[in-house]
């Protein structure tokens, strides 16, 4: 028996992003229904448990973007949500050294001293350049990017805020703004460090998730979408969501349900329904449909309209701008089981920075040569990765006394060559083993014995995220996040405002500005859009400043 | 020599000379020091040996302003070429403007599609062009300068030509990389790849790079073609050196400059190296920032402006290969009209991309781009008898490799390009009579241009415009009043387009006006 039913608005997709937006919507009073493919919430905020005892972070692992007006508003620490901040990291050597970052300042500087002395005021100008630009774009993130090319009020507010923002800089300070912006993270660190390593333990958030190497310009820009968030209003800092990043879904998902709205799981959408331009609903994969004048897609913009809205209902170059929407995979995730804490022989005993994000990678040329393997179709032969092993602060992700550790691996392709023939296709098996070995090969450099501390282990492939969270090619951002593809370019120059082509169809994921990451401001934006334009504006706090 | 002149220029390459001659015909009383024996700089025509002469370093005109010709009332004989898109299976393809035909005659498939991506990057780049003839937007009212762009987009071209879908295309794509623009029109292959490589000719970057979609568009200012002056590159230099003396501008060669003076923060003209002294009220040097900035002593700065003189990227990536040849190559599937063409080497734009891989670890490509042309198929004075001279631009070529340059690196890498030409040019190793090979440092010997670098300054997004070459310092003047930069590392570039030279000698006059 096939089901439907009426609501004043339907949300596809219990990403976070979705569910942030069913929020607002349900907040504001309207009948919201949110369908999710997965028979689980979140998309790639989400935790399970696929060993006995043990909770992975499946894909996202740290948070730090989430917006804090977001949380305060929906009241998501009363549904659970709790973030443990976490300091310091390092980068280990092969020789048996390690650069450590602590966030105590003292410290810190005596451990940059140590490998390179003239870098220790590097680092100061360093953190203030990048501070200062967080400080610049975190206004934005709550707003819409206005269109340059629009002379509607609204548009011309947003300018005039950008403006007047802007202003404030002065003349040398714009000039390094727009330099900031434009370049690469490589040639920004080359202006302020001298040390290898040190360059390398930087550079990290410039390349996580993009098709962009260290030396690609607009890499700077990156790195700053990974410093723009806090913990506890700590700007730049990163933490754990205590029991993995599947809470900040659950807090949302009981925010919602709270609010009165409704989640169906195991919901896959088939298409979305249009008449005369106007969208009337959605139809499910089991035949059920749902009616509503308000339809929002939190999957990506190509999965939206190049699978599930009818070619027809789409205009031809809204067509041909979502097909050039790049969204390439570039990005590997191996979620490990531990028997104990495993021994890094570089690192004193009890080291702090154990508990932070650790790395093997010990150059910008090494990282660069990581990027040209990606660009012919191979992962990297010296992968590039961030891990960490959450369950030292946060004991509920392990069995007392075991460990849980996440690995993010940059590069890794999509459309993985072999013979000559790039394709997904070429996933198999014994590739995703080949993977894992080939990190584990390289992770020898900070724990030798990492083989034998592995009780279970996932390892996913950009196919397998595309699979499981139908992120299009595995890419972690629902889109590159590159100049063509940011602000009043995202998703689609003209679209930058939530809405589509299709009258009453938004789309409310990471697709749209200001992009991906566990932040909730795309869904937060889009839901401002949407009441704005339903004649509940008034029903939207405000967020922004 | 007594007195004091109005201006120095430091340096007679062409922008020197187009500064020298704007100034002298606004009446100012003007010298150009030189320390080589010739004017011409990059752009000049040397001898070859064996009776031949051609293109020492730069070899065709891509984007010279039109403003400059006819304000200096240049009287230039120019032959424009046709691209040839050489392909490795014969098919070679012919791109001339916005047509798209095949060498051998007949429909090229992908015809309509680079009609439609050429007449698109035209117009864009016609919109960009106009910054060219002006000096950047100033960031000085803050962000109402960006409104300057905006102003001009809507006043000029913009309205008549660019209406809202296009400027939102030009916003989407200007910051963007040139492989994604070019591949979401046409499959990848030599059509392709020429526009890759014309994308990144010059600058330390591959077509993936952001950024490369401006320097594609910053090449196709006056349409995308490519115009082979009679008498070689050296004839556009001479003529602007005849357009500076007509003027009344002195030139003086083995005359490098030794320092700037500079006393209360004012200039006062040079010391050149064999120690005489020459006053000026104003100096424009068509150096680099870094060696600007040291000829006048970089206790006359503030140190942060030092620190960001010494940041400016400049890391050349191209070498010259300059071959004479005893008779004109044959290149099957071409006829001899078209072997007379623009030849580009780059089959694909991924084979541009893989060619920029090693550069970045300081080696040198294994399969290079290669853009090369025969100007004495089309200027026959050039050589005597039979003789042809080719003229080669390869890249990526390390300013010194890992190790330094050896003789032996020297012949590995002249053997690397004339096997990669002979692959189309079979009988090519049988004619060569002699050879001259100049890497990123013998360029950079030759000329002090930093690094060798074709543009002096790194032409990425972070040293363009309003922070080119960088950031405080764009507007021509240079730190110490009476100092300003006029080549190519200024505002909008290099490339042989004589637009900062006359940008600068106008700042330098509206000052004085003032
Ligand atoms: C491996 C990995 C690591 C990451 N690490 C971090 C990190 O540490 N910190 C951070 O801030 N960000 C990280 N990110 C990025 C971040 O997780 C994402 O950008 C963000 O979670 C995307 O949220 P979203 O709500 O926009 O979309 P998604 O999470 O992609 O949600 C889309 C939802 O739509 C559902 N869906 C898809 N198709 C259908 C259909 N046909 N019918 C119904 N529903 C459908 C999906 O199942 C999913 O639930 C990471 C991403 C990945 C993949
Ligand atoms: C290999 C190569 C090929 C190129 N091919 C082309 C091409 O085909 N088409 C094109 O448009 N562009 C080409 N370019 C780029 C173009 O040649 C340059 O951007 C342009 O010629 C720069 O002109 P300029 O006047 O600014 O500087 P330059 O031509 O470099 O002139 C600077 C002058 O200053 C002199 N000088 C230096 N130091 C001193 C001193 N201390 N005192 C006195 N004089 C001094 C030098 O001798 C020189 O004459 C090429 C560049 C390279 C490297």
């Amino acid at each position: 028996m096939t089901q439907n039913d009426t609501y004043d608005a339907i949300i596809v997709g219990a990403g976070h992003n979705g569910l942030t937006t069913g929020c607002y919507l349900a907040k504001a009073g309207l009948r919201t229904l949110i369908v999710e493919k997965n028979d689980w919430i979140g998309g790639a905020a989400v935790s399970r448990s696929l060993h006995d005892g043990w909770t992975y972070s499946n894909c996202s692992y740290v948070c730090s973007l989430l917006r804090r007006e977001i949380v305060r508003d929906l009241d998501l620490p009363r549904f659970g949500l709790q973030v443990i901040p976490y300091e310091g990291g390092a980068t280990f050597t092969g020789d048996g050294d390690y650069f450590a970052y602590m966030s105590d300042h003292d410290a810190l500087r005596r451990e940059i001293a140590r490998h390179s002395p003239r870098d220790v005021d590097a680092y100061d100008r360093f953190a203030q350049t990048v501070m200062r630009q967080c400080r610049f774009i975190r206004p934005f993130l709550l707003r819409n990017a206005p269109d340059p090319t629009s002379l509607h009020p609204r548009d011309l507010g947003e300018l005039a805020f950008l403006v007047k923002q802007a202003h404030g800089l002065g003349a040398r300070e714009l000039g390094e703004t727009i330099r900031f912006w434009t370049m690469s993270i490589g040639d920004f660190l080359d202006e302020h460090f001298e040390s290898d390593l040190i360059k390398a333990h930087l550079a990290g958030s410039g390349i996580i998730g993009t098709g962009l190497g260290v030396y690609s310009p607009g890499t700077a820009y990156v790195l700053l979408h990974h410093y723009m968030g806090d913990v506890d209003g700590s700007i730049g800092a990163w933490g754990f969501a205590r029991g993995g990043m599947g809470a900040i879904s659950n807090a949302l998902g009981q925010a919602f349900a709270e609010a009165g709205g409704e989640i169906r799981t195991g919901a896959g959408i088939d298409r979305f329904r249009v008449r005369d331009g106007k969208i009337v609903g959605i139809a499910l994969e089991n035949g059920d449909t749902y009616d509503a004048p308000i339809v929002a897609s939190n999957m990506d913009v190509k999965r939206t309209f190049l699978r599930h809205v009818d070619r027809a209902c789409i205009p031809d170059d809204f067509h041909k701008a979502v097909t050039r929407f790049k969204i390439r995979g570039s990005s590997a995730k191996i979620n490990i089981a531990l028997d104990r804490m495993p021994a890094f022989p570089a690192a004193p005993p009890n080291a702090p920075f154990l508990r932070g994000d650790l790395h093997c990678s010990t150059s910008l040329a090494e990282l660069e040569r990581g990027y040209d393997d990606w660009k012919d179709g191979r992962w990297s032969a010296e992968p590039y990765f961030d891990m960490l092993i959450p369950s030292q602060i946060d004991p509920t992700m392990a069995p007392a006394g075991q460990h849980m550790m996440t690995v993010f691996v940059q590069y890794a392709p999509y459309d993985l060559e072999v013979d000559g023939v790039r394709s997904g296709a070429n996933w198999t098996d014994g590739a995703r083993d080949a993977l894992a070995d080939c990190v584990y090969e390289k992770m020898q450099q900070a724990i030798p014995d990492i083989r034998d501390r592995i009780v279970h282990s996932e390892v996913r492939t950009p196919l397998d995220i595309e699979r499981e969270v139908g992120l299009t090619e595995g890419n972690i951002f629902q889109g590159e996040l590159t100049f063509d593809q940011l602000l009043f370019n995202r998703p689609v120059p003209g679209y930058a405002d939530y809405s589509t082509p299709i009258d009453g169809l938004y789309m409310v994921g990471s697709s749209s500005h200001p992009g991906g990451g566990v932040m909730a401001a795309p869904g937060a934006n889009a839901a401002r859009e949407i009441l704005r334009r339903a004649g509940r504006g008034r029903k939207m706090p405000r967020l922004a400043s | 020599m007594s007195g004091v002149f109005d201006a120095v220029v430091i340096g007679a390459g062409h922008n020197g000379l187009a500064a020298a001659a704007t100034l002298a015909r606004a009446g100012m009383r003007v010298l150009v020091v030189e320390r080589a024996k010739t004017v011409g700089g990059m752009a000049k025509t040397v001898d070859w040996g064996a009776g031949a002469k051609g293109p020492e370093i730069a070899h065709l005109l891509y984007n010279l302003s039109p403003a400059v010709t006819r304000d200096l009332k240049l009287s230039l004989d120019t032959r424009s070429l046709p691209t040839i898109a050489l392909s490795p299976d014969g098919a070679h393809a012919v791109m001339d403007g916005a047509s798209l035909i095949f060498a051998a005659g007949g429909m090229h498939p992908q015809a309509a599609d680079y009609a439609a991506l050429h007449e698109r990057l035209c117009r864009f780049a016609a919109f960009l062009g106009q910054l060219s003839d002006k000096p950047p937007p100033s960031l000085a009212g803050g962000l109402a300068s960006l409104r300057d762009i905006g102003g001009m987009a809507r006043l000029g071209l913009g309205l008549k030509r660019m209406g809202k879908a296009d400027m939102r295309e030009f916003l989407r794509v200007i910051l963007s990389n040139a492989h994604d623009l070019i591949l979401d029109e046409l499959p990848d292959g030599p059509i392709a790849g020429a526009l890759a490589a014309d994308a990144v000719r010059g600058v330390w970057a591959g077509p993936r790079g952001p950024g490369s979609v401006f320097t594609l568009l910053y090449r196709m200012g006056q349409g995308g073609g490519a115009a082979l002056p009679i008498g070689g590159i050296g004839a556009v230099t001479d003529a602007l050196a005849r357009a500076a003396t007509t003027a009344g501008a002195e030139l003086r060669f083995g005359a490098g400059v030794a320092s700037v003076e500079v006393e209360a923060d004012t200039v006062r003209g040079v010391t050149l190296e064999d120690g005489t002294k020459i006053a000026a009220t104003a100096v424009l040097s068509s150096l680099a920032p870094l060696p600007s900035l040291h000829l006048a002593g970089a206790a006359h700065f503030d140190v942060e402006t030092t620190r960001r003189a010494r940041k400016v990227r400049a890391k050349g990536t191209v070498a010259k290969l300059n071959i004479v040849l005893k008779s004109a190559p044959d290149i099957p599937g071409l006829t001899d009209a078209q072997t007379a063409g623009r030849l580009i080497v780059a089959p694909s734009a991924a084979y541009v991309e893989s060619a920029f891989n090693p550069v970045k670890y300081g080696a040198v490509s294994k399969h290079p781009v290669i853009e090369a042309v025969i100007p004495s198929l089309t200027d026959p004075s050039l050589c005597d008898g039979d003789r042809q001279v080719l003229s080669a631009v390869v890249q990526y070529v390390p300013h010194t490799p890992e190790g330094g340059w050896t003789d032996a690196g020297r012949a590995a890498l002249t053997r690397r390009i004339i096997d990669t030409l002979a692959a189309y040019m079979p009988g090519l190793p049988e004619l060569i009579e002699g050879k001259t090979l100049l890497t990123p440092a013998d360029i950079e010997h030759l000329t002090g241009a930093p690094g060798g670098h074709w543009h002096h300054a790194e032409m990425s997004i972070d040293q363009l415009l309003t922070v080119r070459p960088m950031n405080g310092m764009a507007r021509y003047a240079f730190g110490v009043s009476g100092l300003y930069l006029c080549g190519a590392s200024a505002h909008p570039g290099g490339d042989v387009t004589g637009s900062p030279g006359p940008n600068a000698a106008r700042r330098l006059l509206q000052e004085r006006s003032a």
